[in-house]
């Protein structure tokens, strides 16, 4: 009597009942319930198929629950896997295996759709594990392409970058900046860059350029070490030479870096090193 | 009376022994010629220009400062007690002497890395310009020890001679006196100061070498200054002599008048010496510079020349020994090659100007004694002398000197020079005894003496020929061979007409190389003789098979096949060791002139060969270039001049020429990949030899010319793949020259563009193979911007290759690119090679515009050597020369120059010779064509004026009058001259005579010719005395009666003098003027010591009593 109830009308009358019922239940409920109908509904009818006439509440519902159980865990696990290979969203393959996992027998593919001939375990695979997938799924053929070494072509090709690099770069900062040109006509064609004086020429001339540093740190760590080091000290003295007025100018300026060096030779008696002495109140012209 | 040397300082007030001394400041270098002359000629100025340092010549007893000892103090000055004199002065805004270098930017001095130092042309020493910033004797031979005091901001150091015995706060702690002691007699020349906020470096070998540099460049100065010990061995050990001082500074400044100064126990350098290890160029040449500023040290400062007249001697001294350490450091292939070229140079300068004279005697003292009446400026005083000829002169002395070790040997040259420094040193100790300095003074007379005591030999008539007398010989040789009597016929033919020639007689050397071995024979040039027979040792056919012995021992194999059968001779040299000052010409076959380049081993004799193959454009010769060019034994400077001469054979064969372009192949095989021939290496410059060969054959081959005359295709496309596939990122060395170099072999591939008409130059109807190059400059130009290299040398060529378009045509010619570049604020280098572009772009284009911004440039420019580089780059291509006619050639411009001369030029000596070079260059000696012809009946003219003007003047007509045009006369028209000046627009540019004249118009009518009655009186002997008193006079009127407060006014106009330098003190004592200097702010006192002894003192007291 309530089978058919439960069978039949149960969804609507779940569906109204639940509704109605839990009108004041959020729109979530409302799925949670409707969902579990459904699995009540399936559950039941798995039941008449199974011949049961009738099944009392309870078992429905701990049939019903058990499903749920199940189908989540599925569910759960499958996202697990899927997740596992940084996938987000399973494919067949994550429940196929979240099946085997469950220990269920895992459907088999229809004939139809598999291809070639499948490969047999190796000896140290269990012949319970599933078998491999078609060959075509792994099968692989290399398609990158063969790293040039050609000599020519390679320096060919690191002169072509170097020089539109380059050309790029001044077009660029010709195009953004103050420009001369050779020709009345046509300041474009070849655009130089403006002179542009500056206050202390003979820096930029006769210090190595950043790029060239880098080039001897490449070629040769020893030189290099020295550069750098003498890069540090000439940098040290500058940013110390504004605020040395009142107290570093026990020294002369910039004699730290000599003076370090002079306590590993031991004392070098020179006198730009030495202090610069306090005046001497009495004697003053 | 006293006679100081002082310019530029304002004098307030003289005190001898705390007595009031009258004193005359006139400086008549200020203004040349003292008036609107009409007299336009060069002669004129010249000798105006010589009486007037000749006024002043502290070796005469002259100087500007005349002094007036009050009568009070002749008795204690004729008891020879000491006179304490004192001088108040300051310095305004000096023009020259000292040099400031303030970066306009924000921040404290310090920061800004500003600096000062003395300016003076150091390395010449000759145009001593201490006078320039304080009262001296500005003379190498008034030695006295010296103490000095400087008071700076406490961030800066101060630079001087001496030892620095300590450093003093102020009280207020803002700022640090630095005190030195000099115990060695100097001289005031070689004093010097540098001040500036250095960065220090104690040389790690020697501990009391100290190097000094600006900030941020302490890393370049470490790697440079890492050798400087070994040149300080190198002269102890040959001299076997102790460096004489007690220390030894180096300072490296920016926008150096000099490459290298040296003075007493410093030296200043050019900032732009110091470099990176990655750079290959730079390295040998700041070598040579230390080494050239330690030999001074020795023989300049420590001892230094009695009178002008044996400067020669300590020039040539120093400049042997760097010869000396040239050949040990560089090797000997080095060392003579670079005599070579030094001989070269001078031979022909002096075949060109005529001679340079190295000890130059002024018996007469009169005009028409000039010993070198060739040239247009007076060698009698080294403030007279142009640049380019003291250049030369230095060359010639240290060649003398070799010619000199040639005679005696080099181990009496050098016990001579120990000999001398040891005289010396003795000396120098005596701390008392100051008569004994003089032997620190170094005379012609005592060098000879000392080296005819040390040698035994008498190296009289060498020292005629070459040192008293100018110029050099000048041979033709030719030969015959005699095959009966097997004798070779040499013939010697000397031209000795010609102007810069003299004649030779003596011995001469002639090798000759035979197939049996090389024979050296000596000849006897005498008068009449011009053949000589020489035997000849092998016979004349020879044994095939044979191994033929050189000269160095060597035994060669040679392909004789070349030779005449006849004969047995390979080569002929004649002079090969160098030891005349001569040119030679020498006429033999050109198989011979192979055989010379292949086999001899002399480099000097491998470039003479070169040179002369290039009149020999045939395969043989190309194969002997060839062959030398792969010698990888062979020194590279022979190689890179076979690869210019190469390229000119292969242009003179270019229609028989086979294969492909004269040194492609041989590049290719040298320098490029095995796998890909058209692909050059990554650089490596690890061998010095190939970088520098791998360097020039580039720009050799771009001066290829096909039947066309253009530069091949190949050639041109070969280059630009240089460019594209240089690659430097795994090398240890900068290309930025060998980069360069290639931008100027872009260069020489350039001819004149195909003449359409005369359309104008546009981007469409560019050339293609112009438009590739163009291409290349603008991306090299554009990245130098990005990435600087050192010393902006591809800039640099990059400019060269864009004149060379515009001259060329295929671009407009248009100097503002040119302009942009040659502005203050660039590195000095490349202004100098825009500032080359536009004297080119002037001479060319006849712009009178340009030649006008470039002549103010020469004017106003800060640095020193841009306006010295202008006027010389201006005298080496000028815009028209005196025989030419041009339009820029106009009255205005004579003006402008002569005013530029006459007076615009006064702090700077080395600046107004070059604008008396410039003036001799466009106009000539005589009087200007493009002037209108002065009136007729000028001295008439002149003498009516006065008549009417003055009557007065008649008595002082007698004495002048008579000859306007006679030279050395120049101050004698004043008075007419005067009131004329008024009518006229003044004479802008000097202050002092120029408003002397102007404001003595009414009250000063009276006076003046009272003056001029005392000038009779007191006897003065030159008109610049007279002047100078009237200006003293004048002046008088106007000295302010407390000099104190002046004093203030003047701390305050001048800002750099006064931050940097608020006081100094110095002490001489000396053996006949010493003198007591002490200097509080501005002020100066000076005391002079009048010791018994010496003959100069004598006179000096002598003249003084007549005087006073």
């Amino acid at each position: 009597m309530a089978d058919p109830a439960v069978a039949s009308g149960g969804p609507l009358n779940a569906g109204a009942r639940g509704s109605a019922g839990k009108a004041t239940s959020s729109p979530a409920e409302n799925y949670l319930l409707a969902r579990r109908r459904t699995l009540q509904v399936v559950v039941s009818a798995l039941l008449t198929e199974s011949g049961f006439e009738s099944a009392e509440k309870a078992a429905v519902e701990t049939l019903t629950e058990m499903l749920q159980s199940y189908i989540t865990e599925i569910g759960r696990c499958a996202k697990a896997y899927c997740e596992h290979t940084a996938r987000s969203v399973p494919t067949l393959s994550d429940t196929v295996v979240t099946l085997i996992e469950m220990v269920t027998n895992a459907p088999v593919t229809p004939k139809a759709l598999s291809a070639g001939q499948k490969r047999t375990h190796p000896a140290h695979i269990p012949s319970h594990f599933p078998e491999f997938p078609d060959p075509h799924t792994y099968i692989k053929t290399p398609t990158f392409r063969e790293p040039v070494s050609d000599y020519q072509v390679v320096r060919e090709k690191a002169a072509t970058q170097r020089r539109d690099v380059e050309r790029a770069l001044t077009r660029f900062i010709a195009k953004t900046g103050e420009t001369q040109s050779l020709f009345k006509d046509d300041i474009t064609t070849f655009p130089l860059i403006a002179a542009q004086p500056s206050t202390i020429p003979y820096l930029s001339a006769l210090l190595p350029s950043e790029l060239e540093l880098q080039a001897l740190e490449e070629t040769d760590s020893s030189e290099q070490d020295d550069q750098t080091d003498g890069e540090n000290t000439a940098g040290n003295a500058i940013t110390d030479d504004p605020g040395a007025d009142k107290e570093n100018s026990m020294l002369p300026p910039s004699g730290v870096v000599p003076s370090t060096k002079a306590s590993e030779d031991n004392v070098i008696d020179n006198p730009y090193l030495r202090p610069v002495k306090k005046p001497k109140v009495r004697r003053k012209k | 009376m006293i006679k100081l040397n002082s310019k530029q300082c304002r004098i307030y007030r003289v005190r001898v022994n705390d007595l009031e001394a009258p004193f005359l400041y006139n400086d008549p270098t200020l203004e040349v010629c003292h008036h609107e002359s009409k007299q336009r000629n060069l002669n004129y100025f010249s000798s105006a220009y010589t009486a007037a340092v000749s006024a002043v010549d502290p070796d005469a007893g002259h100087g500007e400062l005349v002094i007036k000892v009050p009568s009070e103090l002749w008795k204690q000055g004729d008891d020879l007690k000491v006179l304490k004199v004192y001088i108040e002065f300051s310095l305004d805004q000096p023009k020259g002497g000292l040099h400031f270098v303030v970066p306009d930017v924000e921040g404290s001095m310090a920061e800004r890395g500003a600096h000062v130092f003395g300016s003076c042309d150091g390395k010449m020493k000759i145009f001593s310009c201490h006078r320039f910033w304080f009262p001296c004797v500005d003379s190498y031979s008034e030695l006295c020890t010296w103490k000095l005091e400087f008071t700076v901001d406490a961030s800066m150091v101060a630079v001087s001679c001496g030892d620095l015995v300590e450093t003093i706060y102020t009280h207020d702690m803002r700022k640090k006196t630095f005190h030195y002691v000099l115990p060695i007699p100097t001289a005031a020349p070689n004093i010097s100061l540098a001040v500036g906020p250095f960065e220090i470096l104690v040389d790690p070998y020697m501990h009391e070498v100290t190097h000094f540099c600006l900030p941020q460049l302490l890393p370049l100065l470490k790697h440079s200054m890492s050798y400087l010990h070994e040149i300080f061995e190198f002269y102890e050990e040959i001299l076997t002599c102790r460096y004489p001082y007690s220390c030894f500074k180096t300072v490296f400044v920016d926008e150096a008048y000099v490459q290298v100064s040296s003075y007493a126990s410093m030296s200043i350098f050019s900032t732009n010496l110091l470099h990176s290890a990655m750079i290959i160029d730079q390295t040998p040449q700041t070598r040579r510079c230390l080494a050239q500023a330690l030999a001074q040290q020795f023989f300049g400062c420590f001892i230094s020349r009695m009178s002008w007249a044996d400067e020669w001697v300590l020039k040539g001294i120093s400049g042997y020994i760097y010869g000396l350490y040239l050949k040990k450091t560089f090797g000997v292939n080095e060392y003579r090659h670079w005599i070579k070229e030094e001989l070269d140079k001078i031979v022909e300068y002096e075949l060109k100007m005529g001679g340079v004279l190295l000890h130059p005697t002024f018996s007469g003292g009169k005009e028409k004694d000039n010993p070198t009446p060739h040239l247009h400026f007076s060698i009698k005083h080294p403030h007279t002398l142009s640049w380019e000829y003291y250049k030369m002169f230095q060359c010639k002395a240290h060649l003398v000197m070799r010619l000199i070790e040639n005679r005696i040997s080099m181990e009496f040259m050098l016990q001579v020079f120990n000999k001398l420094l040891s005289l010396a040193s003795t000396a120098s100790s005596q701390k008392y005894q100051s008569h004994m300095w003089s032997q620190m003074l170094l005379s012609t007379h005592a060098f000879l003496k000392s080296i005819s005591n040390v040698s035994g030999k008498d190296i009289g008539p060498l020292i005629k020929q070459w040192v008293d007398q100018s110029s050099v010989v000048k041979f033709f040789g030719s030969f015959a061979f005699n095959r009966k009597r097997n004798v070779l016929e040499l013939e010697i033919r000397q031209d000795y007409t010609s102007s810069g020639t003299q004649k030779y007689v003596g011995p001469i050397k002639v090798t000759v190389q035979e197939l049996d071995g090389s024979f050296n024979h000596m000849l006897q040039i005498e008068e009449n003789s011009l053949k000589h027979d020489i035997p000849c040792h092998s016979k004349s056919r020879r044994n095939k098979k044979k191994k033929i012995p050189l000269m160095n021992g060597e035994e060669v194999d040679m392909d004789l096949s070349a030779m005449d059968a006849d004969s047995p001779l390979l080569w002929i040299r004649i002079d090969p060791d160098m030891s005349i000052l001569r040119k030679v010409e020498f006429e033999q076959a050109d198989f011979m002139w192979q055989y010379q380049l292949r086999y001899e081993r002399d480099v000097v004799a491998q470039e003479e060969a070169i040179s002369a193959l290039e009149k020999f454009p045939t395969p043989a010769s190309r194969l002997a270039l060839t062959d030398i060019l792969e010698q990888e034994q062979c020194f590279y400077k022979v190689r890179m001049q076979a690869c210019f001469c190469l390229a000119k054979i292969a242009n003179a064969m270019v229609s028989t020429w086979q294969g492909p372009p004269a040194m492609k192949s041989l590049f290719t095989r040298m320098f490029c990949c095995k796998s890909c021939p058209n692909i050059v290496k990554t650089n490596n410059f690890i061998n010095f030899q190939s970088y520098f060969l791998q360097k020039t054959m580039p720009v050799a081959m771009a001066l290829l010319r096909d039947g066309q005359n253009i530069c091949p295709k190949d050639v041109l496309n070969f280059i630009l793949d240089l460019i594209k596939y240089n690659d430097n990122r795994k090398n240890k060395f900068s290309d930025n020259y060998y980069r360069a170099d290639l931008i100027e072999a872009l260069t020489n591939s350039l001819t004149p563009a195909m003449s359409i008409n005369n359309e104008v130059r546009t981007v469409d109807n560019l050339n293609a193979d112009v438009r590739l190059i163009l291409e290349e400059i603008t991306r090299f130009l554009n990245m130098e911007k990005l990435l600087p290299s050192f010393r902006n040398t591809i800039t640099i060529s990059c400019l060269r290759a864009i004149r060379q378009l515009q001259k060329n045509g295929h671009i407009p010619s248009d100097p503002s690119l040119f302009k942009s570049y040659a502005q203050y604020g660039h590195f000095v280098d490349l202004r100098i090679a825009a500032l080359e572009a536009l004297v080119d772009y002037t001479r060319v284009e006849r712009s009178s515009a340009e030649l006008q911004w470039l002549l103010s440039m020469a004017q106003n420019d800060p640095v020193h050597y841009v306006r010295h580089k202008i006027l010389g780059m201006l005298c080496k291509n000028p815009p028209f020369t005196k025989t030419t006619d041009s339009a820029l050639c106009n009255e205005a411009l004579v003006d402008q120059l002569w005013k530029f001369m006459n007076s615009g030029t006064s702090h700077d000596w080395r600046l107004r010779c070059d604008a008396v070079n410039l003036y001799y260059m466009l106009f000539g000696l005589t009087r200007p064509s493009c002037l209108p012809l002065p009136e007729l009946g000028l001295v008439l003219n002149l003498k009516e004026k006065k008549a009417v003007l003055n009557p007065t003047i008649k008595p002082e007509l007698g004495v002048g009058a008579p000859d306007p045009v006679s030279l050395g006369v120049c101050g004698v028209g004043q008075p007419p001259q005067g009131l004329k000046r008024k009518a006229d627009t003044p004479l802008g540019s000097p202050p002092e005579p120029g408003q002397v004249l102007q404001q003595q118009d009414d009250d000063g009518r009276g006076a003046r010719y009272k003056i001029r009655v005392r000038h009779e009186d007191i006897d003065m002997e030159t008109v610049h005395d007279s002047q100078a008193f009237i200006h003293h006079h004048l002046n008088l009127l106007e000295r302010p009666s407390t000099p104190g407060t002046h004093t203030h006014t003047h701390t305050h106009t001048h800002t750099h003098t006064h931050t940097l330098i608020a006081e100094y003190r110095n002490t001489h004592t000396h053996h006949c003027r010493g003198h007591y200097i002490h200097v509080t702010s501005y002020k100066q006192a000076l005391d002079n010591k009048k010791k018994p002894a010496k003959p100069g003192s004598v006179r000096r007291t002598s003249t003084s009593a007549g005087r006073g």
